[in-house]
């Protein structure tokens, strides 16, 4: 499949912020594709650059003192270096952003109603009445009872599930190919998170559309995801099909990060094992492996010299000088 | 939200209430002689005591407070001892011309304000909103008195622009340019002050607005910059806009004074000031609970209106 | 985009602080100018301010008369330097007069909260809803004969409403804080909490308003004094000089530029300084 028809293809994407004590590079050099109908997952801690990276590949990154390099395709559109009025034409139509926290995503003095079919009247010129024959249709789509009575309330009178699925309703109003869903259910309670993950697996099956989830947490990427991609430090560590990912890893990050998720398997009182030390500052990054401080593999090498993606597999790339061992990987 | 007024408006009539009793005791209490006044050269001990009768002066002062009271309430304003004319007609003419001046003075206030705020809040720190940031300081400094001397010196005396000068108000009923003109200075003058305020005010809120998830989210829905500044950030940004502006257009009402002595504009300020001088002590107290009033109502007003913007408020 | 900086950043590096920058000291010795103009006017090399030539009405500003002079002969650079002495001591002593009231009052009504706090609340606020500058005119016409002691009095006391409720409002956001009731819980008495908890943390805030203060009280004068309720003639303050100036604009524009460029300048550097102030100390700006 060429570059053309793939839905998103990212290249050597590197997001640089002007700030007060020098330029800070939060995204250095990503790369990946996306196919249609394709789920791809990006997992990192706090301060890996993943939002910035999502947010960079929609274009959505503040306007002022920051720097975008690279190229991102977006159905053949290029997203780097272009106006804002160029951008906007695909927001909402092509790409969708769910966010972190429904309760500051949403307008707070605005009803919710409101925010579904403002898109669906600017952007897809409706009438009000179609539009908000819509936006009821949208708020069931995602699950909400009582669509017409919730069409009228606040953010503030629904629970944060609600809400999150309210974002999403918005986020699917134009049917984008695409959709960004950043930490979507980070600020929620735990019951409700799976509710909401199952959500999106639906939508995506139904209306047909690709879905980059970024999280911290393993466990929601393990089931739903076809690809993942691992980063540290703004940059790609490593990449791959999720049981290349989970099984057949090979950057001593990634373990770590497998490691450091409490199983419901464990014996009780096991001990969290947490990643010693702390994430770099991404002003001051060190020479080397950016991972190699915190790494229990690090060897000379990795502190003098960054590691570059290499294969180990088809489809399965990693960043490191002293992996760990493959493993007997399962026939793909 | 019936609740909520009902209770604002009880607290309103007993402020009301309350300042009445507090200005008319401030001018009882005030060293000053009515009768002297009155009655010139011919006061001698008897004829005090006539006027004083005659004026209900001698009862007690809780006494004349409730006559005084009653007589409002049922709309007798009484007439002056002074001018011998009804108060009532007197603040009948004065305060159309107050909520005039007032009024052209906020249009331009924030029909500068508002626009600007909301360009140097896309940009902040950069050259426009230096400039205004440093040219509203600067006014903010310039005491309107000062700023209508020589705005009266520069339109008035050096270019002759007609009907600009002191004593050159018009009524709007006679001729509605003239009447422009006679209060354009004076207005240009009090929407200077209040444009300073309203713009840092909206500048600040709006940059932090701007900053919130729900923006981006706007932005990502493909919304035009427009759109967003417009319907999704001034709406929450103005709260703080609203709850100046009662402040401030309360203090107009009230002090708006020296701009219209100045140009001898006949509103409240200049017939309260002109009272004082002649001791005209009942006009006085009328013109000052009318003010109170004014000054109340102005305030609830705007936060009601705060109260539309942002509904969370009442709710909680 | 909290998670871009590292949680490394925020306790490496010391809080930045909003650097004063020279502009401030510049204002700040300028006010000192003024200041030391005002208490020394007395011993300083300056022409009588009431001794008018009539020789040399209207001059031009020269060697000999600075600023030039007015049209009795007086001299108007030291009757712009005395007239200092009248708007700094009115502003201070009004504030002095409406601090030394309102703000103890307000810390403490809302520190202790309660019946006292109630009740003070609501006799303050009903008192600002009185349009304090009609009282401050109506009595100062009725009160005669005036005297700048009694213009700071009845400024002051009107002020001392606002000062309590600014006060008391930067008080309740400090005073909510946990740390606060953790000195409580601790058993510091309430005169260590307020002295050394409180104080310190409303003192920006509450010198911001002082100086703010100061310009309006002296702004205030300027007003009055069009309105022929300042200082009487022929003692000169800014403001009755300003007023006097105005029959004859045509004639002497400097006796009206003057003394207005002298009051100007003294409220853009109060302004100054206490905008600076208050945004070197609020460390809470968002600054990244």
């Amino acid at each position: 499949m060429s570059d053309a028809e793939r839905l998103l293809v990212v290249e050597d994407l590197a997001t640089t912020f002007e700030t007060a004590t020098g330029p800070l590079a939060a995204v250095g050099g990503v790369s990946l594709t996306l196919d249609k109908n394709e789920t791809l997952g990006i997992v990192g801690e706090s301060g890996s650059g993943k939002t910035v990276l999502a947010r960079t590949i929609m274009g959505l990154q503040p306007r002022t003192n920051v720097t975008v390099t690279g190229s991102v395709l977006l159905n053949g559109h290029q997203m780097v270096g272009v106006s804002e009025a160029e951008k906007r034409k695909y927001w909402g139509t092509e790409v969708a952003m769910v966010f972190q926290d429904p309760m500051t995503s949403l307008n707070p003095v605005m009803r919710v109603g409101r925010q579904i079919d403002e898109a669906l009247r600017v952007r897809l010129g409706m009438s009000k009445e179609d539009a908000r024959a819509r936006a009821v249709e949208l708020l069931e789509l995602v699950g909400i009872p009582s669509p017409q009575r919730r069409y009228r309330a606040y953010p503030g009178q629904l629970s944060g599930g609600m809400r999150q699925r309210v974002v999403i309703a918005t986020a699917l109003a134009c049917s984008p190919q695409l959709l960004m869903a950043d930490e979507p259910t980070t600020g929620l309670d735990v019951t409700i998170q799976a509710q909401i993950l199952n959500l999106i697996d639906e939508l995506k099956e139904r209306l047909h559309m690709s879905v980059v989830l970024i999280t911290h947490d393993l466990g929601v990427v393990a089931t739903r995801t076809s690809r993942i991609i691992v980063m540290y430090a703004g940059r790609v560590v490593e990449t791959g099909s999720t049981r290349d990912i989970f099984h057949g890893h090979r950057m001593p990050y990634t373990r770590a990060l497998l490691e450091s998720s409490p199983k419901v398997t464990s014996p009780s009182h096991t001990r969290l094992s947490a990643i010693p030390g702390r994430p770099p500052n991404l002003s001051r990054l060190p020479a080397g492996c950016s991972f190699a401080p915190r790494c229990a593999y690090a060897t000379a090498r990795c502190h003098e010299e960054r590691p570059e993606l290499r294969a180990a597999g088809p489809g399965h790339d990693f960043a490191c000088w002293n992996p760990l061992a493959a493993t007997g990987a399962r026939p793909a | 939200m019936l609740k909520y007024v009902a209770r604002r408006l009880s607290i309103m009539v007993g402020i009301v209430f309350v300042i009445s009793i507090g200005s008319f005791y401030l001018l009882h209490l005030l060293p000053g002689d009515p009768a002297s006044v009155i009655l010139g050269l011919g006061n001698t001990p008897a004829a005090r005591a006539a006027l004083y009768h005659q004026l209900g002066l001698d009862k007690p002062v809780y006494d004349q407070y409730f006559i005084w009271i009653g007589h409002i309430l049922s709309g007798h304003l009484g007439d002056s001892f002074i001018s011998h004319t009804s108060i009532a007609s007197t603040i009948r003419a004065a305060l159309p011309i107050d909520l005039e001046l007032i009024g052209l003075s906020q249009v331009l206030a924030f029909g500068v304000a508002i626009p600007m705020a909301m360009r140097s809040a896309r940009k902040p720190d950069g050259a426009l909103d230096r400039l205004l940031g440093a040219g509203s300081f600067t006014l903010l400094s310039i005491p309107p008195f000062i700023i209508i001397v020589l705005l009266v010196l520069l339109f008035s005396i050096k270019w002759g622009i007609p009907n600009t000068g002191p004593a050159s108000y018009v009524s709007f009923t006679t001729d509605w340019i003239a009447n422009l003109e006679s209060l354009a200075l004076p207005a240009f003058t009090l929407a200077i002050g209040s444009f300073v305020v309203y713009y840092r005010v909206l500048r600040s809120d709006l940059i932090s607005t701007l900053q919130e998830e729900f923006i981006t989210m706007a932005r990502s829905k493909g919304l035009s910059q427009r759109r967003i500044m417009w319907i999704h950030a001034f709406r929450p940004s103005s709260v703080a806009l609203c709850g100046t502006a009662g402040v401030n257009i309360g203090g107009l009402l009230a002090g708006g004074f020296v701009v219209q002595y100045l140009l001898q504009i006949p509103g409240l300020g200049y017939t309260l000031i002109a009272a004082i001088n002649t001791s005209d002590y009942l006009l006085v107290q009328d013109i000052v609970l009318v003010v109170s009033v004014g000054v109340v109502l102005i305030n609830f007003f705007f936060d009601f209106t705060v109260n539309l913007i942002d509904p969370r408020i009442s709710r909680e | 985009m909290s998670e871009i900086a590292g949680a490394e950043l925020l306790f490496e590096d010391p809080v930045k602080r909003d650097r004063l920058g020279p502009l401030f000291w510049i204002c700040l010795g300028w006010l000192g100018l003024n200041v030391f103009g005002a208490i020394f006017a007395n011993v300083l090399p300056l022409h009588d301010p009431l001794y008018g030539d009539f020789n040399t009405i209207n001059a031009h500003p020269s060697l000999h008369h600075l600023f030039g002079t007015d049209d009795l002969g007086r001299d108007i650079f030291s009757r712009v330097v005395y007239g200092s002495r009248i708007s700094i001591a009115v502003g201070t002593g009004a504030m002095v007069i409406g601090f030394g009231v309102g703000a103890p009052l307000g810390m403490l009504a809302a520190y202790r909260r309660g019946r006292f706090d109630s009740i003070l609340t609501a006799f303050m606020y009903i008192l600002l809803a009185f349009p304090a500058i009609v009282a401050v005119i109506a009595v100062l016409s009725f009160w005669t004969p005036r005297s700048m002691f009694k213009i700071i009095i009845v400024i002051g006391l009107a002020s001392i409403p606002l000062v309590y409720r600014v006060i008391r409002t930067a008080t309740m956001a400090v005073a909510t804080k946990d740390y606060i009731v953790a000195a409580k819980v601790q058993g510091a008495t309430d005169r260590r909490i307020l002295m050394k908890e409180l104080l310190p943390n409303i003192a920006p805030i509450g010198i911001s308003f002082l100086l703010i203060g100061i310009a309006t009280v002296v702004t205030l004068e300027g007003a009055l004094a069009f309105l022929g309720l300042s200082v009487n003639p022929p003692t000169p303050s800014w403001g009755n000089m300003i007023n006097e100036a105005r029959t004859v604009l045509a004639q002497n524009p400097w006796l009206v530029f003057f003394p207005s460029l002298a009051l100007c300048l003294f409220l853009l550097c109060l302004n100054f300084i206490g905008d600076r102030l208050r945004s070197h100390f609020d460390v809470t700006e968002a600054k990244l």
